[in-house]
Protein backbone atom coordinates (compact mmCIF):
# COMPACT_ATOMS: atom_id res chain seq x y z
CA UNK A 1 0.00 0.00 0.00
CA UNK A 2 1.20 3.45 -0.58
CA UNK A 3 2.17 5.77 1.93
CA UNK A 4 -0.71 8.51 1.01
CA UNK A 5 -3.26 5.48 0.89
CA UNK A 6 -2.22 4.10 4.73
CA UNK A 7 -1.89 7.37 5.83
CA UNK A 8 -5.87 8.06 4.56
CA UNK A 9 -7.25 4.34 5.88
CA UNK A 10 -6.00 5.58 8.99
CA UNK A 11 -8.31 8.73 8.96
CA UNK A 12 -11.02 7.10 7.68
CA UNK A 13 -10.54 5.19 11.26
CA UNK A 14 -9.95 7.75 13.06
CA UNK A 15 -12.96 9.53 11.82
CA UNK A 16 -15.19 6.28 12.19
CA UNK A 17 -13.94 5.91 16.27
CA UNK A 18 -14.43 10.04 16.76
CA UNK A 19 -18.43 9.11 14.96
CA UNK A 20 -19.21 6.03 16.97
CA UNK A 21 -17.90 7.95 20.46
CA UNK A 22 -20.57 10.87 19.45
CA UNK A 23 -22.97 8.27 17.86
CA UNK A 24 -22.94 5.90 21.18
CA UNK A 25 -23.06 8.81 23.54
CA UNK A 26 -25.79 10.06 22.23
CA UNK A 27 -28.26 7.46 21.06
CA UNK A 28 -26.81 4.62 23.30
CA UNK A 29 -24.88 1.21 22.07
CA UNK A 30 -27.20 0.01 20.26
CA UNK A 31 -27.39 2.68 17.68
CA UNK A 32 -27.10 1.83 13.92
CA UNK A 33 -23.27 1.04 12.33
CA UNK A 34 -25.07 3.20 9.34
CA UNK A 35 -25.85 6.03 11.44
CA UNK A 36 -22.56 6.18 12.45
CA UNK A 37 -21.29 5.92 8.69
CA UNK A 38 -23.57 9.08 7.92
CA UNK A 39 -22.13 11.01 10.89
CA UNK A 40 -18.68 9.93 9.89
CA UNK A 41 -19.37 10.48 6.27
CA UNK A 42 -17.94 7.10 5.26
CA UNK A 43 -19.80 4.11 3.24
CA UNK A 44 -21.57 1.65 5.67
CA UNK A 45 -19.21 -1.30 4.29
CA UNK A 46 -15.64 0.92 5.54
CA UNK A 47 -16.56 0.85 8.90
CA UNK A 48 -16.73 -3.11 8.58
CA UNK A 49 -13.15 -2.96 7.01
CA UNK A 50 -12.01 -1.01 10.61
CA UNK A 51 -14.16 -2.97 12.80
CA UNK A 52 -14.91 -6.53 11.87
CA UNK A 53 -17.39 -6.37 14.26
CA UNK A 54 -19.60 -4.00 16.32
CA UNK A 55 -18.51 -5.77 19.49
CA UNK A 56 -14.64 -4.42 18.18
CA UNK A 57 -15.78 -0.88 17.64
CA UNK A 58 -17.23 -1.09 21.53
CA UNK A 59 -14.02 -2.38 22.82
CA UNK A 60 -11.41 0.41 21.01
CA UNK A 61 -13.73 2.89 22.56
CA UNK A 62 -13.58 1.11 25.96
CA UNK A 63 -9.71 0.54 25.20
CA UNK A 64 -9.36 4.59 24.37
CA UNK A 65 -10.94 5.23 27.46
CA UNK A 66 -8.84 3.24 29.58
CA UNK A 67 -5.78 4.84 28.29
CA UNK A 68 -7.19 7.96 28.79
CA UNK A 69 -7.92 7.41 32.71
CA UNK A 70 -4.66 5.69 33.19
CA UNK A 71 -2.34 8.65 31.55
CA UNK A 72 -3.83 10.88 33.89
CA UNK A 73 -3.54 8.93 37.24
CA UNK A 74 0.00 8.20 35.86
CA UNK A 75 0.81 11.38 35.10
CA UNK A 76 0.21 12.53 39.00
CA UNK A 77 3.57 13.31 40.73
CA UNK A 78 4.13 11.52 43.92
CA UNK A 79 2.52 14.60 45.23
CA UNK A 80 -0.50 13.18 44.07
CA UNK A 81 -0.78 11.51 46.80
CA UNK A 82 -3.15 13.65 48.35
CA UNK A 83 -6.57 12.18 48.09
CA UNK A 84 -8.62 15.41 47.45
CA UNK A 85 -5.99 16.02 44.72
CA UNK A 86 -6.88 12.56 43.09
CA UNK A 87 -10.67 12.50 43.51
CA UNK A 88 -10.41 16.11 41.22
CA UNK A 89 -7.93 14.35 38.83
CA UNK A 90 -10.84 11.43 38.87
CA UNK A 91 -13.83 13.72 38.06
CA UNK A 92 -11.42 15.76 35.35
CA UNK A 93 -10.77 12.86 33.20
CA UNK A 94 -14.63 11.79 33.69
CA UNK A 95 -15.75 14.81 32.59
CA UNK A 96 -13.31 15.16 29.74
CA UNK A 97 -15.92 11.67 28.54
CA UNK A 98 -18.71 12.60 30.72
CA UNK A 99 -21.24 12.10 27.92
CA UNK A 100 -19.66 8.49 27.19
CA UNK A 101 -19.05 7.90 30.39
CA UNK A 102 -22.62 8.45 31.30
CA UNK A 103 -24.06 6.07 28.43
CA UNK A 104 -21.46 3.25 30.23
CA UNK A 105 -22.97 3.49 33.64
CA UNK A 106 -26.37 3.33 31.65
CA UNK A 107 -26.05 0.44 29.78
CA UNK A 108 -22.90 -1.63 31.26
CA UNK A 109 -25.37 -4.12 32.68
CA UNK A 110 -26.58 -5.01 28.94
CA UNK A 111 -23.28 -4.98 27.67
CA UNK A 112 -21.31 -8.51 26.32
CA UNK A 113 -19.20 -10.23 29.03
CA UNK A 114 -15.81 -8.64 27.69
CA UNK A 115 -16.99 -5.35 27.28
CA UNK A 116 -18.31 -5.53 30.73
CA UNK A 117 -15.08 -6.61 31.73
CA UNK A 118 -12.94 -3.80 30.17
CA UNK A 119 -15.15 -1.56 32.22
CA UNK A 120 -14.43 -3.00 35.38
CA UNK A 121 -10.85 -3.23 34.23
CA UNK A 122 -11.32 0.36 34.44
CA UNK A 123 -12.55 1.03 37.94
CA UNK A 124 -10.26 -1.48 38.75
CA UNK A 125 -7.70 1.11 37.74
CA UNK A 126 -9.21 4.13 39.55
CA UNK A 127 -9.58 1.99 42.88
CA UNK A 128 -5.83 1.66 43.06
CA UNK A 129 -4.88 4.73 42.81
CA UNK A 130 -7.33 5.89 45.15
CA UNK A 131 -7.14 3.09 47.26
CA UNK A 132 -3.54 3.34 47.81
CA UNK A 133 -3.94 7.01 49.14
CA UNK A 134 -6.79 6.18 51.41
CA UNK A 135 -5.64 2.82 52.98
CA UNK A 136 -2.85 5.13 54.28
CA UNK A 137 -4.89 7.69 55.39
CA UNK A 138 -7.26 4.96 57.31
CA UNK A 139 -3.22 3.79 58.76
CA UNK A 140 -2.93 7.34 59.92
CA UNK A 141 -6.40 7.55 61.34
CA UNK A 142 -7.65 10.35 59.58
CA UNK A 143 -9.82 8.39 57.30
CA UNK A 144 -12.75 6.10 58.80
CA UNK A 145 -11.76 2.51 58.77
CA UNK A 146 -14.62 1.00 56.31
CA UNK A 147 -13.52 -1.76 53.62
CA UNK A 148 -12.24 -0.55 50.93
CA UNK A 149 -15.03 -1.38 48.18
CA UNK A 150 -17.46 0.24 50.08
CA UNK A 151 -15.44 3.47 50.37
CA UNK A 152 -14.81 3.24 46.22
CA UNK A 153 -18.66 2.21 45.88
CA UNK A 154 -19.47 5.10 47.93
CA UNK A 155 -17.73 6.94 45.69
CA UNK A 156 -18.87 6.03 42.39
CA UNK A 157 -22.28 5.79 43.40
CA UNK A 158 -22.29 9.54 44.54
CA UNK A 159 -20.75 10.28 40.84
CA UNK A 160 -23.16 7.88 39.44
CA UNK A 161 -26.58 9.28 40.69
CA UNK A 162 -25.63 12.75 39.85
CA UNK A 163 -24.30 11.67 36.17
CA UNK A 164 -27.72 9.43 35.59
CA UNK A 165 -30.08 12.54 37.21
CA UNK A 166 -27.97 14.93 35.21
CA UNK A 167 -31.21 16.13 34.04
CA UNK A 168 -32.36 16.96 37.11
CA UNK A 169 -28.89 18.38 38.73
CA UNK A 170 -27.79 20.38 35.61
CA UNK A 171 -29.97 20.58 32.41
CA UNK A 172 -28.33 21.46 29.43
CA UNK A 173 -24.69 21.92 31.51
CA UNK A 174 -22.73 19.12 32.69
CA UNK A 175 -23.49 17.83 35.72
CA UNK A 176 -19.62 17.14 36.84
CA UNK A 177 -18.70 20.03 36.18
CA UNK A 178 -21.10 21.92 38.39
CA UNK A 179 -21.19 19.27 41.40
CA UNK A 180 -17.47 18.46 41.11
CA UNK A 181 -16.18 20.53 44.33
CA UNK A 182 -19.64 19.83 46.45
CA UNK A 183 -19.25 15.92 45.42
CA UNK A 184 -15.61 15.49 46.84
CA UNK A 185 -16.59 17.84 49.48
CA UNK A 186 -19.29 15.80 50.69
CA UNK A 187 -17.47 12.49 50.39
CA UNK A 188 -14.48 13.40 52.30
CA UNK A 189 -16.64 15.09 55.47
CA UNK A 190 -18.23 11.34 55.25
CA UNK A 191 -15.42 9.19 55.24
CA UNK A 192 -12.89 11.33 57.30
CA UNK A 193 -12.67 10.83 61.40
CA UNK B 1 7.96 3.62 30.99
CA UNK B 2 8.03 -0.48 31.49
CA UNK B 3 5.10 -1.86 32.02
CA UNK B 4 4.36 -5.31 34.09
CA UNK B 5 4.10 -7.72 31.62
CA UNK B 6 2.32 -10.28 34.09
CA UNK B 7 -0.52 -7.65 35.08
CA UNK B 8 0.07 -4.86 32.42
CA UNK B 9 0.75 -2.09 35.96
CA UNK B 10 2.82 0.76 34.75
CA UNK B 11 6.23 0.51 37.35
CA UNK B 12 7.35 4.30 37.87
CA UNK B 13 9.55 3.31 40.94
CA UNK B 14 11.74 1.52 42.01
CA UNK B 15 9.51 0.19 44.37
CA UNK B 16 6.99 -0.57 41.77
CA UNK B 17 9.25 -3.73 40.14
CA UNK B 18 9.67 -7.12 42.04
CA UNK B 19 12.53 -7.37 44.81
CA UNK B 20 12.70 -3.40 43.63
CA UNK B 21 15.24 -4.91 41.08
CA UNK B 22 14.77 -2.46 37.96
CA UNK B 23 15.95 -5.01 35.47
CA UNK B 24 12.96 -7.26 36.06
CA UNK B 25 10.06 -7.09 33.64
CA UNK B 26 7.36 -8.06 36.41
CA UNK B 27 6.02 -5.81 38.97
CA UNK B 28 6.18 -6.55 43.30
CA UNK B 29 2.45 -7.55 43.19
CA UNK B 30 2.77 -10.39 40.61
CA UNK B 31 6.19 -11.71 42.53
CA UNK B 32 5.97 -14.21 45.17
CA UNK B 33 8.08 -14.11 48.64
CA UNK B 34 11.26 -15.60 46.79
CA UNK B 35 11.53 -12.94 43.97
CA UNK B 36 9.81 -15.50 41.49
CA UNK B 37 7.13 -14.47 39.18
CA UNK B 38 3.88 -16.22 40.22
CA UNK B 39 2.11 -19.03 38.22
CA UNK B 40 -0.72 -18.15 36.10
CA UNK B 41 -3.43 -19.94 38.53
CA UNK B 42 -1.71 -17.77 41.87
CA UNK B 43 -2.16 -14.40 39.11
CA UNK B 44 -4.98 -15.15 38.43
CA UNK B 45 -6.47 -15.89 42.12
CA UNK B 46 -4.36 -13.07 43.30
CA UNK B 47 -6.69 -10.30 40.58
CA UNK B 48 -9.73 -12.01 41.64
CA UNK B 49 -8.82 -11.22 45.38
CA UNK B 50 -7.55 -7.99 44.12
CA UNK B 51 -10.73 -7.11 42.54
CA UNK B 52 -12.93 -8.05 45.50
CA UNK B 53 -11.35 -6.14 48.30
CA UNK B 54 -11.36 -2.99 45.87
CA UNK B 55 -14.50 -3.18 43.85
CA UNK B 56 -16.84 -5.88 46.38
CA UNK B 57 -17.66 -7.89 43.18
CA UNK B 58 -19.03 -11.45 43.29
CA UNK B 59 -16.15 -13.80 43.01
CA UNK B 60 -17.72 -15.27 39.51
CA UNK B 61 -17.98 -12.00 38.46
CA UNK B 62 -14.38 -10.85 39.42
CA UNK B 63 -12.52 -14.06 38.60
CA UNK B 64 -14.25 -13.46 34.73
CA UNK B 65 -12.97 -9.98 34.78
CA UNK B 66 -9.46 -10.98 35.78
CA UNK B 67 -9.42 -13.87 32.86
CA UNK B 68 -10.10 -11.19 30.63
CA UNK B 69 -7.37 -8.72 31.66
CA UNK B 70 -4.73 -11.64 31.88
CA UNK B 71 -6.12 -12.43 28.10
CA UNK B 72 -5.07 -9.28 26.87
CA UNK B 73 -1.40 -10.08 28.21
CA UNK B 74 0.71 -11.11 25.71
CA UNK B 75 3.01 -13.30 28.37
CA UNK B 76 -0.09 -15.12 29.33
CA UNK B 77 -1.54 -16.06 25.64
CA UNK B 78 -1.16 -19.84 25.70
CA UNK B 79 -2.86 -20.51 28.42
CA UNK B 80 -6.18 -18.88 26.69
CA UNK B 81 -5.70 -20.89 22.91
ZN1 LIG C 1 2.37 -7.16 37.80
Amino acid sequence: MTEKRQLQKAQTRERIIAAALKVYSEQGFSAPTAAIADEANVSHGSIFVHFPTVESLWLCLLENFSQDINAEFNSLSEYGNDIERLLERHIDVLIKHEDFYKRLVKEAVYLPEEEKNTFIAIQSMVSIHLLQALEREISRKVVKNVPPHMLFNTWLGLIHYYLLNGDLFAPQDSVLKRYKSALIECFLSLIKQ
Amino acid sequence: MKTCIACGMPMKNTSDFAMSDESKDYCVYCARPDGTMQSFDEKKENMTDFIIKTQGLAREAAESAALSMMKKLPHWKNHFD
